[in-house]
């Protein structure tokens, strides 16, 4: 494939790089994970980018390859071994942005966010990010109707994770 | 979800930034996403039959067969496998092309799962193949090898014809089957371990449409 080619998609993957962390940091739970992830997804988006047209954004388009590859295309691969676990490592937050409660509160929340199923996870994910239902229907696939529905069942789900 | 959501915000700068070349090496890798394995496995799949079936043609059994007066039903029978291994090949490379990252989650599973099932199908006519030959080689032994009608015959003198035919029936199908489920067992093994998660959010996926 041409050099050109593989300059601006480089470029352009640098620039939106965010997107693909935040994917991998809801779907894996450690740091070489994390990598594996990152990387399966950076193959996938190259792999399809000779597909994208630009009818629509790039960031757009990264969304959906990579929720695709996480919840679908990607095996996680054996040979790796957990190390550790990624919460103090790498996002760490400084402690005096916050106040103890809602640091531990947050700290919960990601932690039940973890528990839900692949699906759901897109759902946060999408909902996070501030993405409208028509967008989080067409990502997944689904009804607008039920990806709003959904929703409001992992709304639930989250809450009943968090005050059992 | 609110606070998470701030929260989430507020973490865009704390995620690690890779360099240019970092990810300039990235896509030069190789992918080892479940698509890729599927088409390996399914080419194997298409490599094995393709072969036992050149394996079996020039053995001393076939040349045996090949004695006796069954080209109307051999030559129709090989023919019939091969057509049908283009066809299912055909299926399976059309299947494959069709998968692509950039559909929704629904499609993309489904296209995944449509690849998998047109070898899945192809692997169902070859069990099926193997019955229906096997049944079609008995035959011919009882009507034409000079070896078993004598056999028969004998038996039959001392009343035993039934028992003769009894067990030889018996035999072959008591192998076919221990073939049939080794090779099903390792087909569901395989894939079983390749496409639990896709399972499993697919029917999650399809769960919200009811």
């Amino acid at each position: 494939m041409n050099k050109e080619l593989e300059h601006n998609f480089v470029e352009m993957l640098e620039q939106h790089q965010n997107i693909i962390h935040k994917v991998c940091r809801l779907y894996t739970d450690n740091y070489d994970a994390h990598n594996d992830l990152f990387q399966e997804i950076t193959i996938q988006l190259w792999k399809a980018y000779p597909k994208f047209r630009g009818d629509s954004k790039f960031s757009t388009w990264m969304y959906r390859v990579g929720l695709n590859t996480a919840i679908t295309l990607y095996r996680k691969s054996k040979r790796r071994i957990q190390t550790q676990e990624f919460e103090n490592v790498q996002f760490r937050i400084k402690a005096e942005e916050y106040d103890d409660t809602e640091e531990q509160q947050l700290k919960l929340l990601y932690n039940a966010v973890h528990e839900l199923n692949d699906i759901e996870k897109a759902l946060v994910f999408l909902y996070l990010e501030d993405k409208d239902y028509r967008e989080i229907s067409e990502t997944l696939g689904i009804t607008e109707v039920n990806a709003r529905v959904k929703m409001n069942r992992v709304k639930t789900k989250l809450k009943q994770i968090l005050n059992p | 979800m609110e606070l998470l959501k701030k929260d989430w915000k507020k973490q865009d700068n704390s995620y690690p930034k890779l360099s240019y070349d970092e990810i300039y090496k990235m896509i030069l890798k190789k992918s080892s996403s479940i698509v890729k394995w599927i088409f390996i496995i399914s080419l194997l799949e298409f490599v094995f039959w393709f072969v036992i079936s050149f394996a079996l043609k020039d053995t001393d059994a076939m040349e045996h067969y090949k004695k006796f007066d069954a080209d109307a039903v051999l030559i129709p029978l090989a023919i019939i496998g091969y057509v049908i291994l283009a066809y299912f090949f055909y299926l399976f490379y059309r299947n494959y092309r069709r998968i692509s990252a950039t559909d929704s989650a629904k499609t993309l599973m489904e296209n995944i799962l449509k690849t998998r099932r047109s070898v899945k199908y192809y692997v169902g006519f070859n069990l099926f193949y193997l019955v229906l030959s096997t049944v079609l080689f008995l035959w011919l032994e009882f009507d034409q090898d000079t070896i078993m009608i004598n056999k028969v015959n004998e038996a039959a003198a001392n009343g035993e014809a039934f028992k003769l035919y009894a067990v030889i029936i018996l035999t072959t199908i008591v192998l076919l089957a221990i073939v049939i489920a080794l090779l099903l067992g390792f087909y569901w093994l395989v894939y079983g371990i390749l496409l639990k998660r896709l399972n499993h959010n697919y029917k999650e996926l399809k769960k919200l449409e009811v």
